[in-house]
């Protein structure tokens, strides 16, 4: 006993003589950290960012408040006290948290350059919603949709595969009201869920004066109409080297779904014979439907030459009247682009979307982009305060308009990952963080599956996903019912 | 049992051991690698919690860590032997009175489930699953205390439930019979009640807490690969396992004691020989045939592929198309190829289709060619297709390939860190991330140099299955050392019986010597567009041209097929006239 007791205090003091933090010699630069928080904008209810730094055995962090506060975290990565954090940022509110990173490599501590974290006073939403499934091409396995609490690592499974046999697809809630919900599920179970009024419903959005099934989904800010568009949509896959998918349309056109009536509203003009018309999406007033649109081409053979301009035309919520004039915003050949997911923020002022070179999909172009449109002034300008060398593609808005989170692969260039990025009043984007995980290089780097269609919702999906899943199974479908616009 | 019935027991297991484990040696041992490439078992904490926490997780996790062996067949039969084996025991185990009579009758359910492991789809996790529930239930017996027995037969059920899933209702009835035997129905009447509540409710329960209809957590989650399917085998072997143990319950009128041991050996001999019938009948010689040639083709077991041709010429699109993959590796496609059978272009390059099984050697097949990104489509969609959502050791290491030739690294090093956890896909993974990091990557590994140089460079465009002379031609027209692509294009050709465009396509030969089959085609094609040989090229041998006369003489004269596959099986002119019409 004696002589382990010994051992033991000889092995701690010898322990206690190697190198310390404390004895870390400067090394005049930045870290390089994962993922890379430095200088980010952050939310005060943001879970705490935790990291990893490159190449070194062990780190020590110190984030320190404004008011002196301090919080420390050392091993492999860090781990900050969800507590702790959230108390640190609620108290740097308006500031700055200054970070101090000490990296052992080979046994030598190295001190990095502070930098800060600024904690914005403006509100981020409760959580977000996304799709995980494998960025695959025609066959899908395990996926779900999912909601995050973005002040805590939760994640919370809403509805997986498991539970039918099937596809979850697209979904979409009225600007992130939790509990109006629409979500599309592929496969032999094959059904629109629409929750209203906490009632689950399974329709079958096909009629015979449309296209076929409802595919992109947003609903008006009243909650009584949902924007469609309505695709028949393809894969191809390409043989040479940079390019692995393309997805397109052959047809594509734009309908309206009245809620109360059950009834589906669609136009002439935005149902062109010659025109593929796709991503509808509501202005914030509900008085304006924009949408995307481009020439039929031949396909496979002209794909690179169909390209997508903003287009838009009036909306009368009060009767759901399509108005006849449509109305080019953006033509996409002043930008050699094609654009996709049009999506006005909610205070009304600006209007985000992806500019990939050609095409509806943009998550398989690496050069796709983020681009801000400026509503008031016509202004138009790439996104380059968060765009990066890969794809940026999907995007949303948070119900206060200050955030957005957006899908991006500069990860590895193939798993999509989620960044949020504060946007200011002055209609600037801070530089984007990636969705917080408690341990994230290796959380990210087992994550086989990709973040798809996130959405900030401000609240938690009171989904049932037992009645959603006896909804799916039942063979009973509610029909959708068809009307011309006035 | 008496000392002779004790040897007597001992050698009828040590024969079914021997048994079980030769038929999956070498009746069945394609089926083992086909079971160990569609997992990549990781030995890794987090993949033990996500496998383990869904009711029957503990039991599927040590179904998959069995499998993972089935890398090495010769292993992988010793533990399926020895787990059917421990499911004879532990039947055996969990009965109350003993006799050589129910020891035979404690045989019944492992040569079920010998059946039931003939089917491709059935997971290892089954036989662990009924395993555990045997072994839980012959162990509580051996608490002497009533009460103390009870209590701890309630509490194991649903973690028996957690642990392997519907299956545990094999504990709940055995350890019913058990008691009712042991201290009396009446008495016994609550424990056996509170049991069996449990075992009807725990699945009801389990559906709001995990993401499966209540009906896969009744009847499994992880015991059969397609979750659709009641795997009425392994619970017909399961409810066989409990009437065992109620037999050895019921008076001694039934299956006396008294019975000496010959009672005990024909019992045996009868389930032996019952088992072997329904192995027989349920054991798919076509598709161990298949999982052999595909096992030859990932394991670039070209000579072994080509021998085994010859000792059974293959009829299945699937393993032609292996044996054509073999001939080309080889060099021996445009001189051999009608020389075994071949059912048309399918049996060249199989069309993809939507499951986990189909596109696996057709992938290989795009990959040899240098069709990189198809290759990775193939192997990417297999393992999504697989039914039961799990990953693939195989196609990861395919992926990371691909990603490698395709100059993706990251994402390469993500599957190479995942194949880092699996046994026996570690050293392979660490020596290529190690290759990656040095930059020597395709100095070191040649295959992979191939698949960059031979991959189209300059050309893209959208995959076509119709139009496939079209890629194979600008695989050959951008590398001039594709020879390989060249073979399949004029086999393609040949196979879909397009004269005019094999013709088209010779020009791009540059062998000195015509291969025989085209010779045979040029012929063919001159004989249906002129009235003699006069003008032949010198490049036709005229021993062809003496024979082509031969058979179209034959032809008719009106011998039959089996004549003319007699006498000219070996040419392509038979293969225009009589395949694939």
């Amino acid at each position: 006993m004696k002589r382990t007791l010994i051992l033991l205090v000889a092995v701690l003091s010898l322990a206690a003589c190697g190198p310390k933090a404390h004895d870390a010699v400067p090394a005049g630069s930045l870290p390089d950290i994962y993922p890379d928080y430095i200088g980010v904008t952050v939310p005060a209810t943001i879970a705490p960012l935790d990291f990893m730094l490159e190449g070194a055995e062990a780190l020590d962090v110190r984030v320190a408040a404004p008011d002196g506060t301090v919080l420390r975290s050392s091993g492999s990565c860090t781990r900050f006290s969800e507590k702790k954090w959230a108390a640190l940022l609620r108290k740097s509110v308006g500031d700055s948290v200054r970070v101090s990173v000490c990296g052992r490599f080979d046994g030598q501590w190295k001190a990095f350059e502070p930098f800060g974290i600024f904690v914005s006073p403006d509100a981020i939403d409760y959580g977000l919603t996304y799709r995980l499934l494998e960025p695959g091409y025609e066959i899908y396995s395990h996926m779900g949709v999912y909601e995050r609490d973005l002040s805590s690592f939760r994640q919370r499974a809403l509805l997986e595969n498991t539970q039918f046999d099937g596809c979850v697809n697209c979904h979409a809630s009225r600007q992130g009201d939790p509990g109006t919900w629409t979500l599309h599920i592929r496969g032999s179970h094959g059904a629109t869920l629409l929750r209203l009024n906490g009632e689950i419903g399974a329709y079958n959005t096909k009629t015979d004066s449309t296209l076929g099934f409802c595919v992109y989904p947003y609903w008006h800010p009243s909650g009584r109409y949902i924007a469609y568009s309505t695709n028949n949509t393809r894969q191809g896959f390409h043989v040479g080297q940079d390019k692995l998918i393309e997805v397109f349309d052959l047809d594509s056109d734009i309908q309206v779904y009245d809620v109360e009536n059950n009834q589906l509203i669609t136009a002439p003009q935005v149902k062109l014979p010659d025109i593929w018309e796709t991503f509808p999406v509501f202005s914030s007033d509900g008085r304006t439907l924009y949408f995307t649109a481009a020439a039929k081409v031949e396909i496979p053979g002209e794909l690179p030459q169909s390209r997508y301009s903003l287009m838009k035309v009036s909306f009368d919520p009060e009767t759901g009247t399509i108005g006849k004039d449509v109305e080019m915003v953006l033509d996409a050949a002043d930008y050699e682009g094609s654009i996709c997911f049009p999506r006005p923020s909610y205070d009304g002022r600006y209007l985000m979307f992806t500019l990939c070179d050609y095409g509806t999909f943009p998550i398989w172009h690496h050069e796709a982009d983020l681009w801000l449109l400026d509503l008031e002034t016509g202004e138009n300008r790439r996104l380059d305060e968060v765009d990066s060398d890969d794809t940026d593609s999907f995007h949303n808005w948070s119900s206060n308009s200050r955030w957005f989170v957006f899908s991006s692969r500069r990860d590895d260039g193939l798993f999509t990952r989620l960044y949020i990025a504060h946007f200011d009043e002055n209609g600037q984007a801070g530089k984007p963080f990636m969705l917080p995980q408690r341990d994230p290089k290796h959380y990210y780097e087992d994550l086989f599956r990709s973040y798809n269609v996130p959405e900030f919702v401000t609240g938690p999906v009171p989904f049932d996903k037992i009645r959603a899943q006896k909804a799916i199974n039942a063979p009973e479908r509610v029909k959708f019912g068809f009307r011309w616009s006035d | 049992m008496s000392r002779s019935h004790k040897i007597a027991a001992f050698v009828m297991t040590i024969l079914s051991g021997i048994a079980f484990y030769c038929f999956f040696a070498f009746r069945y041992p394609y089926h083992l690698h086909f079971q160990e490439q569609y997992q990549l078992f990781e030995s890794t904490w987090s993949y033990f919690a996500g496998v383990a926490a869904v009711p029957g997780g503990l039991a599927d996790w040590a179904g998959r860590f069995i499998t993972q062996f089935c890398y090495y067949a010769p292993l992988g039969a010793v533990l399926m032997a020895v787990l059917l084996c421990a499911v004879q025991l532990l039947t055996w185990a969990a009965c109350k009175r003993r006799t050589l009579a129910l020891y035979a009758l404690s045989f019944i359910p492992a040569a079920l489930l010998l059946v039931f492991y003939c089917d491709e789809n059935a997971l290892a996790g089954a036989a662990v699953a009924l395993c555990l529930s045997l072994g839980v239930a012959a162990l509580c017996q051996l608490v002497l205390g009533d009460r103390v027995r009870h209590i701890l037969q309630v509490i194991l059920v649903p973690l028996l439930y957690m642990a392997c899933g519907g299956l545990a209702v094999v504990f709940v009835l055995i350890s019913a019979f058990r008691e009712a035997e042991r201290c009396g129905f009446r008495r016994a009447l609550p424990v056996i009640m509170g049991m069996v509540a449990l075992a009807a409710l725990l699945p009801a329960v389990a559906s709001r807490i995990f993401p499966y209809p209540p009906g896969r957590l009744y009847y499994g989650v992880h015991y059969y690969r397609y979750h659709n399917i009641l795997p009425g085998l392994l619970w017909s072997a399961a409810l066989v396992s409990v009437a065992v143990a109620a037999l050895s319950c019921t008076r001694q009128r039934v299956l006396p004691t008294r019975w000496g041991i010959v009672p005990g050996l024909v019992l045996f001999a009868g389930i032996a020989a019952l088992g072997t019938l329904l192995t027989g009948k349920a054991a798919d010689a076509g598709k161990e045939e298949w999982m052999r040639y595909d096992f030859m083709v990932r394991m670039q077991m070209w000579n072994r592929i080509m021998m085994r041709a010859d000792a059974h010429n293959p009829d299945s699109p699937k393993t032609v198309s292996c044996l054509n993959l073999a001939m080309g590796m080889t060099g021996r496609l445009a001189d051999s190829q009608f020389e075994y059978f071949q059912n048309g272009p399918d049996g060249l390059v199989p069309p993809f289709s939507g499951d986990y099984t189909n596109p696996v050697s057709t992938g290989e097949v795009y990959w040899h060619l240098g069709m990189v990104n198809t290759a990775q489509r193939f192997a990417f969609e297999a393992q999504e297709a697989i039914p039961d959502f799990q990953k693939s050791a195989r196609f990861y290491k395919r992926l990371a390939e691909t990603n490698i030739v395709n100059g993706d690294w990251d994402v390469a090093r993500k599957y190479l860190k995942a194949l880092h956890h699996a046994t026996f896909y570690r050293a392979w993974a660490d020596e290529t991330a190690a290759l990656l990091d040095k930059g020597t990557i395709f100095e070191k590994r040649p295959e992979l140099a191939r698949a960059r140089d031979l991959r189209l460079k300059e050309h893209d465009f959208l995959f076509s299955e119709t139009e496939m002379d079209s890629m194979l031609g600008l695989l050959k027209v951008e590398n001039a050392a594709n020879g390989m692509a060249l073979d399949y294009l004029m086999a393609w050709c040949l196979l879909r019986k397009d004269l005019d465009r094999f013709v088209e396509c010779i020009s791009m030969m540059t062998a000195p010597v015509m291969p025989k089959a085209y010779q045979e085609a040029l012929l063919l094609r001159w004989v249906l567009t002129h009235s003699d040989f006069q003008g032949l090229p010198a490049y036709i041998a005229p021993a062809h041209a003496q024979r082509i006369s031969r058979f179209i003489a034959d032809v008719k004269a009106g011998k039959s097929e089996d004549e003319m596959l007699h006498t000219y099986g070996d040419t392509y002119w038979f293969y225009y006239y009589y395949r694939s019409r």
